[in-house]
């Protein structure tokens, strides 16, 4: 899928999810505001990209989708964290930070 | 565990599609919603809001059509309804589908049928257990070759002296009958006698009853014997308690002791019904050689090892015989020895199969290219709406796969009809053919040859057809021929192929049917009209020779004497291939040498109207006479010689009077003299070089006892089939539990030795007719297909004044060169690929230049007409209609 709009490193985005429900179970809308806040709107991400990796990451078993009513009382599909996806979640960042204290490394070497 | 929780979870989503789509809708609508409202607070109008949501989602469509796309049962949904769609579109050309499916169906069946055989008789281990342990076993001359027959003392000695196998048994190879009296008319039943730890050899246990016990092939032990579970089954009705009873075979007493499972057969060939036990007593010389060894060499012993070990022993053999021949042991693994001499003929066959189905692929091809040009502008107005190339391909490969399979269905039929008829066809012709079927593993191959197959011919057309600049195609310019061009050059670059391939299959058929035509045309020796022959085994009750000649002289002189009989005599061997015996030979003066490779005739004891009956002339000398009757070994003895024999021995002078000695050279032994050259019969097969021939007196001394089993030949002044009644009639009254067997008249032999010549003769040319059907298929269709493009050139042409002849021969030689070149490369195919049957051919070379000129010229000829025909509709253009119709 070809992601125009973000800058967002390939395979970062199902990563940077993970993250965001870390804290709380979200909705879709939800979990794109939290990461573009989160980034302080350095990475804006393109909702068209959001699904397809929900989907992914529900195949996967790392988030589990449920029904549930919004703060204004409409309808609308949570993401929640599976202890699997939590597992996940803590590979994923600590194989991130070790890389990219290696590419530092060489880019200041 | 990953894979598992997809596939699970893909499946879920095909049960409850509809449920998954609708809460994707909600899901995003609730989405759309949120973004909405967002913008709202930040001071957009509402509609403003949500068209700016719905541009950065970018597309609900796409979007929902991306989050499908994650699932790999999405993959199994679209190539379901490419599937569906290929249907219906093969539906919607009917004519086409069906010349296409014919020619899968075609290519498919015989290759399925083809490799149906390969399979049983080749590929597939034999079915006993660790069959790669088993060996054949024989002896041949020093500086001979092939598994020959043994003797009973090499058998006795390696049975008792060897270490390397575990069990080490033999058949008895002299007789492949049993006279079976006692349960209604005499008959006879094929069956060998086999020593006792034959069954254990194998490995294969009995269905009910015990083994051979080991003394049962012990001198005087009583007759037992082993059935098959087909003769327990026709001929006892699988009577239950068949244990214990008693048949009578060759006029002695046997008593059943098991049934064999139905999977075991022996002899490849002609399975026995029956296995009887072979007594071995220990023998005065080494002489006769009828046996033939089987063992199974024990784990951890190299087949060489085994062979080197049987060899010392047969030394130790020839050693304790000063007087025999030099012989060394030989093994061959059993597999190789029951499918060596089919192995050829079948490869061969499976080649021409697999040229046929690669010129059936280029005409579906051909067939699909031309199909590709007339669905141009629907996949150019796809490709225009957004369809990738990739997915425009699968599609077209996915509905050429389609085709492929459904024309497979149909070729599956065939192969069953073919297969059938070939096992009607193939008892006595082919080993192992009960392990002959289409199984699994067939139907496998067959289904990954159909899907090869259909994306092999679509690949070239699914390729041309998604070519990337297609806009001229959607503005409707089609007919100028300058878009098409690649798609043409595939074409035609495969019809050469096509042309070439065929070829190769045609000059192949060609020279076998040139070997055929000259092997029927071989002089057999005999006069083969009006002749009936059967044969006639006398039980163990005649023993003793005079008894022996006593019942021939009665029975021939009781045949002799029907009307319509105008000559009866008997034989050891039959023209044209059934030959009992070749012996040594040594004509007098001749110094021998036991370690040089012996001189050997064709030798049989005949009756002395076996030539007249039978048609051999003389041509020197005389006959044998009726009185003449040898008793004693002190009498002198006879011997008449054949042409070829006469002339390789004693050349420039008179063979009559010469002596000779036939069997074991012995200084002191018995001269037999030469009273007669009769002209040259084949014994050997129709195919056979011309081999030194012995006929003696079968009332000789030492020949009578030989003389048991004999086939009868009576020449009939009328129609020969109409004296069987009355000559079965005749042996009946002499004695009544006496079969007449194998009734057949002389040219019904000769016929049938060629039955396997025949056959793969017809088969190889009816491959190769269809390969000169779809080549000319082929060139048709592309003539037609390049005339209907160039209908505007040509109206020019003919409009600025081109004559139809003009445009005949410019038509003409775009098929002309096409062949031409079609030719040159086939001829070349043929010359290197014809080698391969040269062993099967007789008497032609592989390179003969008529199959190859005669093929070529009708190949050519065929092709012509396939070109002219369309290249006449060129000539017909009416130059206004083709202008008008830009």
């Amino acid at each position: 899928m070809p992601d125009k709009n973000t800058a967002l490193v390939q395979g970062t985005l199902d990563m940077l999810i993970l993250k965001a429900l870390a804290l709380e179970p979200m909705h879709a809308y939800g979990i794109g505001l939290r990461i573009e806040q989160i980034s302080q709107g350095v990475f804006q991400i393109n909702p068209g990209s959001l699904f397809p990796a929900f989907k992914r990451l529900e195949r996967a078993g790392w988030v589990d989708g449920e029904w549930r009513a919004t703060e204004n009382n409409r309808r609308a599909r949570y993401y929640i964290l599976t202890s699997l996806g939590r597992k996940q979640l803590k590979a994923e960042t600590r194989d991130w930070k070790a890389q990219s204290i290696a590419i530092t490394r060489i880019l200041e070497a | 565990m990953n894979i598992f929780r997809h596939l699970l979870a893909g499946l879920k989503e095909l049960v409850r599609r509809d449920k998954t789509e609708s809460e994707l809708t909600e899901e995003l609508n609730s989405y759309l919603q949120n973004a909405a409202e967002a913008k709202v607070r930040a001071g957009a109008t509402p509609e403003e809001a949500l068209r700016s949501a719905r541009l950065e989602l970018g597309g609900v469509e796409t979007v929902k059509h991306e989050v499908r796309a994650v699932g790999w049962e999405t993959a199994l949904e679209v190539f379901l309804q490419d599937v569906r769609y290929g249907m219906r579109m093969w539906l919607k050309a009917p004519l086409f589908t069906v010349v296409a499916l014919a020619t899968i169906a075609i290519g498919i069946g015989a290759n399925t049928a083809i490799f149906t055989l390969v399979d049983a008789i080749l590929l597939r281990p034999l079915p006993y257990p660790e069959p790669q342990r088993l060996l054949v076993a024989g002896t041949h001359l020093r500086g001979g070759s092939g598994v020959e027959l043994i003797s009973t003392a090499d058998f006795l000695a390696w049975r008792d002296r060897q270490q390397s196998f575990e069990n080490i048994a033999v058949v008895d190879r002299s007789g492949s009958n049993f006279a079976l009296s006692g349960m209604g008319p005499p008959e006879r039943i094929p069956g060998v006698r086999v020593s006792a730890n034959f069954f254990s050899v194998f490995g294969v246990a009995p269905l009910k009853g015990r083994g051979f016990r080991p003394q049962e092939d012990r001198p005087g032990a009583p007759g037992v014997v082993v059935l098959s579970e087909k003769f327990w089954r026709d001929h006892l009705d699988s009577d239950p308690e068949v244990l214990g009873r008693t048949l009578t075979l060759d006029g002695k007493q046997h008593t059943i002791i098991s049934v064999m499972p139905a999977a075991f057969s022996f002899p490849p060939r002609k399975p026995a019904a029956m296995w009887a036990n072979l007594t071995l007593s220990p023998p005065a010389g080494r002489p006769p050689y009828a046996l033939l060894a089987f063992g199974r060499f024990k784990p951890g012993i190299s087949p060489r090892t085994a062979e080197a070990e049987l060899n010392e022993i047969t030394a130790q053999v020839t050693a304790q015989y000063p007087n025999s021949d030099d012989l060394v042991a030989v093994t061959e693994p059993m597999k190789e020895w029951m499918v060596s001499d089919i192995s050829t003929a079948l490869l061969v066959l499976l080649g021409a199969i697999g040229l046929l189905l690669l010129i059936v692929i280029v005409n579906v091809t051909n067939l699909l290219l031309a199909r590709a040009t007339a669905r141009q502008s629907e996949v150019a107005l796809r490709m225009a709406l957004g369809a990738s190339r990739m997915r425009v391909v699968r599609q077209l490969l996915t509905e050429s796969t389609v085709l492929s399979l459904m024309g497979g269905a149909l070729g599956l039929l065939l192969a069953f009809g073919a297969v059938r008829a070939f096992l009607a066809f193939g008892p006595g012709q082919m080993p192992r053919l009960e392990e002959v079927s289409i199984n699994p593993g067939v139907l496998l191959v067959t289904f990954v040859v159909c899907v090869g197959c259909g994306i092999l011919f679509g690949l070239a057309p699914a390729l041309e057809t998604s070519r990337p600049s297609m806009s001229g195609t959607l503005k409707g310019t089609t007919r100028s021929s300058s878009s098409s061009a690649p798609v043409h050059r595939t074409h035609r670059t495969l019809l050469v192929f096509e042309v070439a391939l065929g070829l190769v299959l045609m000059i192949g058929s060609g020279l076998l049917i040139r070997s055929f035509v000259r092997l029927s045309g071989v002089n057999p020796g005999v006069r083969a009209d009006h002749v009936i022959t059967a044969a006639i085994s006398l039980s163990g009750k005649y023993s003793d020779p005079p008894q022996i000649q006593q019942f021939w002289q009665q029975y021939l002189e009781k045949v002799q004497s029907l009307p319509g009989v105008s000559a009866a005599g008997i034989t050891m061997s039959l023209p044209p291939n059934l030959l009992l015996i070749t012996n040594p030979f040594m004509v007098e003066g001749q110094s021998f040498d036991r370690h040089l490779q012996q001189q050997l005739a064709e030798e049989m004891a005949v009756s002395p109207d076996y030539f007249r009956a039978m048609g051999i002339p003389l041509i020197k000398g005389r006959f044998f006479s009726p009185s003449e009757k040898v008793e004693g070994r002190k009498d002198p003895r006879i011997v008449i010689i054949n042409e070829t024999m006469a002339k390789q021995y004693f050349s420039g002078k008179d063979p009559i009077g010469s002596r000779i000695q036939t069997g074991e050279p012995d200084p002191n032994g018995p001269w037999e003299t030469i009273v007669g050259v009769v002209g040259d019969a084949k014994y050997s097969g129709l195919d056979s070089s011309p081999a030194p021939t012995l006929y003696v007196p079968y009332n000789e001394y030492g020949w009578v006892t030989w003389s048991r089993d004999m086939y009868l030949v009576v020449r009939s002044s009328g129609n020969a089939q109409e004296l069987v009644p009355a000559i079965r009639s005749q042996l009946a009254s002499m004695d009544g539990t006496l079969p007449l067997a194998q009734v057949r008249t002389m040219e019904e032999l000769l016929d049938e030795s060629l039955v396997q010549q025949r056959f793969r003769t017809w088969l190889i040319t009816s491959f190769a007719a269809i390969a000169l059907l779809l080549s000319a298929i082929g060139l048709y269709a592309l003539i037609s297909y390049s005339v209907s493009q160039r209908t505007r050139e040509i109206g020019v042409r003919v409009a600025l004044g081109a004559q139809r002849g003009n445009v005949l021969r410019m038509v003409l030689r775009e098929g002309l060169q096409l062949l031409g070149f079609g030719l040159l490369l086939g001829l070349l195919g043929a010359f290197l690929a014809t080698r391969v049957i040269r062993s099967l051919l007789y008497s032609t070379s592989a390179t003969d230049a008529l199959s190859f000129i005669a093929t070529s010229l009708t190949l050519f000829a065929v092709a012509l007409l396939a070109c002219y025909i369309p290249a006449r509709r060129a000539t017909k253009v009416d130059p206004v209609v083709a202008l008008r119709y830009e």
